[in-house]
């Protein structure tokens, strides 16, 4: 399936801002499932310098600086990525979770480090032991980590309201888990903490998501939103796949063709979208469109 | 009559303060060994002091610390009661260290520092010591301090260490120990050489003939070092020093250094990165910066791509770096060193790394973050220190402070239940160190020597070919503040000592450089003297202060000469129109009526504008405002211009104690004798007098002295014309004597008399202070001198070729001035008012603050806020799980 992505970040200022630096994660990443077959990224005001990087966690970042004053800037992302089905490894033969989370502080390989570190706590996912223990009804000792994480997606997926009314961009994961409430990048982090606590690397998946709303109706383009979910790593048995097992709570399911991965991080934190510092410019506003688009492939 | 060194002294010593001192108790002393002899390196320190004696010794130390206090030496201390700017504690007595010890240690630095420098790199490179060396992922990427951003970064040279610290202390069989690296920006050199100053003065003859190793070679190695980091070869390079502000504990460390090596101490807010390069913000416009040095700590340096939760740092220089066109020292990333949990590692990575033994051991250390190790520190918690592993992490929750250090052996059993729940629930976060006994060395206290604990933080600095780094022969040696105390922090009240590497044997080959008289510390050259915009802004508001602080004062002092008994019979008279002047200078600027003034006597009145902090435009709150500029700005200031506003401040707040009976800053409840005010207020204005005297004389006449100058003239124009305008609108039958109290006031009765010969006259007097524009005093002088800096000043090309806001109002005003007829002024028309001298006076106080603004806006503004732009939370609904999902299916 061939998907083409709009994304775009608008600001608008009270003041003018002279000077605005920024930072985004946009272009969507080549993985054996999926390949980015174009990706373009326009901002304007036209910025004076623009750099691309590659992070710590390989995510392509583009960092660039407006410099001429302006009280507004809108950055649009387009992309068209393949997506191809994958199979998910069967739950039930997955390795026992607790001989993964041994087994991961053992492996001394790239690969190994490369999962290790996302058992640690992170800026904005802190484990705590509530979650651990409302986790631990779902990973008894010696059950298959994909389905135990399954079980624990679900659970999250029954327990949790969606309401973007109750959360912020820095409400706590502590709190999200106590009002039962949040949006996806609020469960993502929360279903993070809760492997983490457990000992587990899971990682946070920056991403769209195809929605099956009508496309020609006018009043839902755009209606769309960047995504968020996390993947659980269990281990390196499959020298095919790179151990990494996506889930999306905020959907109970197992990403396949709908997902469209972009940036992996420890959370938010490492792969948010579009960041910025400024200055200047008073008040602001910020406006997000989104548009996942079902196209043609061109063979 | 210094005793020549082969010379023992007279064994008749009339005091024995060395012999007093202390009985060795099993732990190390610096200075008396366990037989109870003099060590050979302190003999002749020991006798000296000996010679000098208690009284001769207390005489000087108070010099000593007059020279501190002078200074300005501050340390500041978060939560003091004192405030901010605490005196830095100094101890007359070093802690003197033998030049063959030093060189054991000068080896096991450099070694260190290569080590340290090497382990960096690899980790923030290929990281073999992940992979292959054993060191555990745990501690490293689980650290908060490990920069994922700064992975792979080119850093020139690999030199992640320029200059780095290592605390050292030394253990009962007398061998130094590691206890700390301080690799990311460390504080304290500044201070050590300020130590050596201070020490240097006060004990001139002692320290000429212990023949101490000096520093200054040391900090010149290091600006040569950061020279030559420069990306731009060939060009002479801009060295910053990046502070995080006046409210940051070593503030005046920071100022001082800057000064020192003729660096510019920059805030993050006076730099800019535009096109991948970092800028400094000057009056003229942006400068290119090349190196900074910095004291900011890892994660604040960019909010963008480091930690985001604070401004303070610089936007964009992560990739300024990556770019390659900024050498940062030390190198982003190197605070992870600091972690006390690579200590255990160090003697393998030595061998593994180096290929050799370590040479200076580090204190015996846990990490927890390994089963063992965990199981140890739980079980000997006790008689452990513990450390936090990961920063901040640490000991919060004991009193809810964050504390760099747990003495197991002071908790009680449930602090040390609770202490262990927190290792279990996040082993990697801790370190547990052995607790040492660590040395004693002499304090001077209450006319004897007394044992304190010491800690030494010695500097090491990269030195381009010098087999790559070179130390500083000293350090910053730390006493705790009591004998049983074993925390030598400056953070918690300890002291701090100058430290002398002294040769041993009378037979050394250390020599007595020609031509260098003691350890006069040269300030070097500064080539890089940028001035940034916030300190512009800062300069005129100091001037501004000062002269406030200064009509203020002549002002009050006409009134008390009045109220003193040997006034003029004029007195009752003028003394009415000079209160109302002072109403007109202080409450009325609040837009108040001066009612509640108007039922205190005259005297409470004066009272309560010179001590009262909460009086409007009152002494005490202009001077505090002008004390907390100046030390904002102390890397522009000369030391005497320094010294003269603590001697201003001294004078105030030692009066203010004597003469209100309160402590500083709390309102005088009762009156005080009016002629030791008067007295304070003589003081003061010859005090205020010199720093004028400096200003104008000694001072550059660069564009930091054109700020200072036009805060000042701004401010005494903004003055003049309130006098004028409370004491000339309105002439009464005395007009003579009102006149000539206001002549006083304006300090132009001097020149009034000599010109005129008379008593004063309203249309002469009038002249002489609005219109006379070779009177200092006059407000047509002010407006004349405040339009000559405004055109002296840079202004940023633009297309426009008009003059500027600022130039044109203050043109106005002059050009208004000049065509004014002093006859007119002088008129009261038939009525009871100067009408035309009014019009004119209200004109100029309403154009005064908008020249200010006008100011302000033109050269001050560059500092806008810097803000995060909101980020787009992720919010998608579920949106799958309702729909036909063919995956599902």
């Amino acid at each position: 399936m061939r998907y083409r992505i709009t994304h775009q970040t608008e600001y608008t200022y009270a003041m003018p801002v002279s000077v605005g630096h920024n930072q985004v994660f946009l272009r969507p990443r080549d993985l054996p499932h999926q390949h980015c077959v174009e990706h373009a990224v326009n901002v304007e005001p036209a910025p004076g310098i623009s750099n691309l990087r590659t992070d710590f966690f390989g995510n392509q970042t583009m960092l660039f600086t407006v410099q001429e004053p302006h009280t507004r800037m809108l950055v649009t992302s387009i992309s068209e990525v393949d997506v191809t089905p994958r199979q998910p490894p069967p739950p039930g033969i997955s390795p026992p979770w607790n001989r993964v989370r041994e087994a991961v502080r053992k492996d001394n390989s790239p690969a190994g480090l490369a999962a290790l570190q996302f058992a640690f706590n992170s800026p904005q996912v802190a484990m705590f032991p509530e979650a651990t223990e409302y986790a631990r009804q779902s990973f008894p000792e010696g059950r298959p980590i994909l389905e135990a994480t399954l079980d624990l997606t679900h659970r999250i997926f029954k327990d949790f309201k969606y309401d973007p009314t109750t959360t912020t961009i820095s409400t706590p994961v502590q709190q999200v888990f106590s009002q039962r409430s949040g949006v996806c990048q609020d469960f993502a982090h929360l279903q993070i903490a809760m492997l983490r606590g457990l000992g587990l690397p899971a990682r946070y998946v920056s991403g769209y998501l195809r929605t099956f709303h009508n496309e020609d109706d006018p009043k839902l383009i755009g209606a769309d939103a960047s995504h968020a979910w996390l993947a659980v790593y269990a281990g390196s048995g499959d020298p095919a796949a790179d151990g990494w097992t996506d889930f999306d709570p905020t959907n109970d399911l197992v990403p396949g063709e709908h997902h469209i991965a972009v940036a992996y991080g420890r959370d938010y934190a490492d792969v948010s979208p579009v960041k910025g510092v400024i200055i200047g410019g008073g008040d602001q506003t910020i406006k997000v469109r989104v548009c996942v688009k079902p196209v043609e492939s061109q063979g | 009559m210094t005793p020549p060194f082969a010379t023992p002294l007279p064994t008749t010593t009339p005091h024995a303060l060395c012999g007093d001192y202390g009985e060795a108790d099993g732990i190390h002393d610096e200075m008396k060994a366990a037989d109870g002899t003099i060590r050979p390196h302190w003999q002749l320190f020991g006798q000296q002091l000996d010679a000098m004696g208690p009284a001769e010794i207390a005489r000087r130390w108070s010099h000593g610390q007059r020279m501190i206090q002078d200074n300005g030496v501050t340390y500041n201390v978060y939560g003091d009661p004192r405030g901010m700017d605490r005196p830095w504690e100094l101890d007359p007595v070093p802690m003197i260290v033998s030049a063959s010890e030093w060189a054991d240690i000068e080896a096991g630095l450099i070694q260190r520092a290569r080590l340290l420098n090497a382990v960096c790199a690899d980790l923030y490179g290929p990281q073999t010591l992940l992979t292959q060396l054993g060191i555990p992922a745990e501690l490293i990427l689980g650290h908060p301090g490990y920069l994922r951003p700064c992975h792979n970064m080119p850093v020139p040279a690999q030199r992640y260490l320029t200059l780095s610290a290592v605390d050292l202390a030394r253990a009962p069989d007398g061998r130094w120990w590691v206890l700390n690296d301080r690799t990311q920006a460390p504080s304290g050199a500044g201070y050590a050489l300020e130590n050596r100053l201070v020490i240097s003065r006060a004990l001139p003859s002692v320290f000429r003939d212990c023949r101490v190793t000096r520093l200054a070679h040391f900090f010149s190695r290091l600006r040569d070092t950061l020279r030559a980091m420069s990306p731009r070869v060939g060009e002479n390079p801009r060295i910053v020093l990046l502070t995080p502000g006046p409210f940051n504990e070593t503030f005046f460390e920071h100022a001082y250094m800057a000064r020192y090596l003729g660096f510019t101490l920059a805030q993050g807010d006076d730099l800019t990165v535009r096109d991948n390069k970092v800028y400094l913000k000057t009056l003229g416009g942006l400068r290119r910066v090349d190196v900074i040095l910095r004291r900011l700590d890892d994660g604040y340096c960019d909010p963008l791509e480091l930690r985001s939760d604070s401004a303070i740092g610089v936007s964009g220089l992560v990739q300024a770096a990556w770019a390659g066109n900024v050498a940062i020292a030390n190198a982003l990333g190197t605070g992870l060193l600091e972690t006390p949990g690579l200590m255990p590692f160090y003697p393998g990575l030595c061998k593994a790394l180096l290929g050799e033994e370590l040479k200076l051991p580090g204190v015996a250390t846990w990490w927890c973050g390994q089963p063992k190790e965990l199981a140890y520190v739980i079980e000997h918690l006790h008689e452990l220190v513990l450390k936090p592993a990961h920063p901040g992490a640490a000991a919060r929750g004991l009193g809810g402070k964050v504390i760099d250090a747990v003495f197991g052996d002071t908790l009680t059993q449930q602090q040390r239940t609770e202490m262990i729940g927190r290792i279990r629930e996040r082993p990697e976060a801790y370190a547990a160190q052995e607790s040492v006994n660590i040395s004693t060395t002499p304090v001077w206290q209450d006319g004897t020597l007394m044992p304190r604990h010491l800690m030494l933080r010695a500097y090491v600095a990269a030195a381009e070919d010098a087999g790559g780094y070179i130390v500083m022969p000293g350090g910053l040696t730390r006493v705790s503040n009591a004998a049983d105390s074993r925390i030598t922090s400056m953070q918690r009240g300890g002291g701090s000592k100058d430290t002398w590497v002294i040769s041993d044997t009378p037979v050394s080959t250390f020599s007595l450089l020609t031509g260098e008289t003691g350890a006069q510390v040269t300030a070097l050259s500064n080539d890089s003297f940028d001035l940034p915009s916030r300190v512009a802004d800062n300069l005129y508001w100091l001037g501004r202060y000062i002269e406030r602080g200064e009509g203020l004062v002549r002002l009050l002092r006409a009134i008390v000469g009045r109220l003193t008994g040997d006034a003029q019979p004029t007195a009752e008279t003028d003394l009415p129109m000079l209160l109302t002047a002072l109403d007109a200078v202080t409450v009325a600027k609040l837009g108040k009526k001066p009612e509640a003034a108007a039922e205190l006597t005259p005297e409470q009145r004066v009272l309560s504008v010179m001590f009262d902090p909460q009086s409007p435009y009152g002494l005490a709150d202009t001077l505090t405002r002008a004390r907390r500029l100046a030390s904002i700005v102390r890397d522009r200031v000369s030391l005497d211009t320094w010294r003269i506003l603590s001697q201003l401040d001294r004078e105030y707040q030692e009066s203010e104690a004597e003469l209100t009976g309160t402590p500083p800053n709390v309102a005088p409840l009762n009156m005080a004798d009016m002629t030791d005010v008067l007295d304070l207020l003589n003081r003061m204005v010859i005090t205020l007098a010199a720093f004028t005297g400096l200003g104008t004389e000694s001072m550059l006449r660069n564009q930091g002295w054109r700020f200072l100058d036009m805060g000042r003239r701004l401010e005494r124009a903004v003055n003049s014309i309130d006098l004028l305008r409370a004491m000339t609108l309105k002439p009464t039958g005395h007009e003579g004597s009102v006149l000539d109290a206001l002549l006083e006031v304006m300090a132009s009765a001097m020149s009034y008399r000599q010109r005129y010969l008379a008593v004063p006259a309203a249309l002469p007097a009038i002249d002489m202070l609005l219109l006379d524009e070779t009177n200092p005093r006059a407000v047509a002088y002010q407006i004349a001198q405040l339009a000559e800096h405004l055109d002296r000043l840079p202004r940023q090309s633009t297309g426009d070729s008009r003059r500027g806001e600022d130039q044109r109002l203050v043109l106005n005003m002059l050009t208004t001035l000049r065509l004014s007829e002093p006859a007119r002024l002088a008129e009261t028309g038939g009525g009871d008012v100067r009408d035309a001298l009014a019009f004119g006076l209200s004109a100029l106080h309403a154009q005064l603050p908008a020249l200010s603004d006008a100011i302000t806006r033109q050269f001050l503004s560059h500092n806008a806020v810097s803000t995060r732009l909101g980020q787009p939370v992720a919010v998608m609904a579920p949106a799958l799980t309702t729909s036909a999902d063919p995956e599902n299916d």
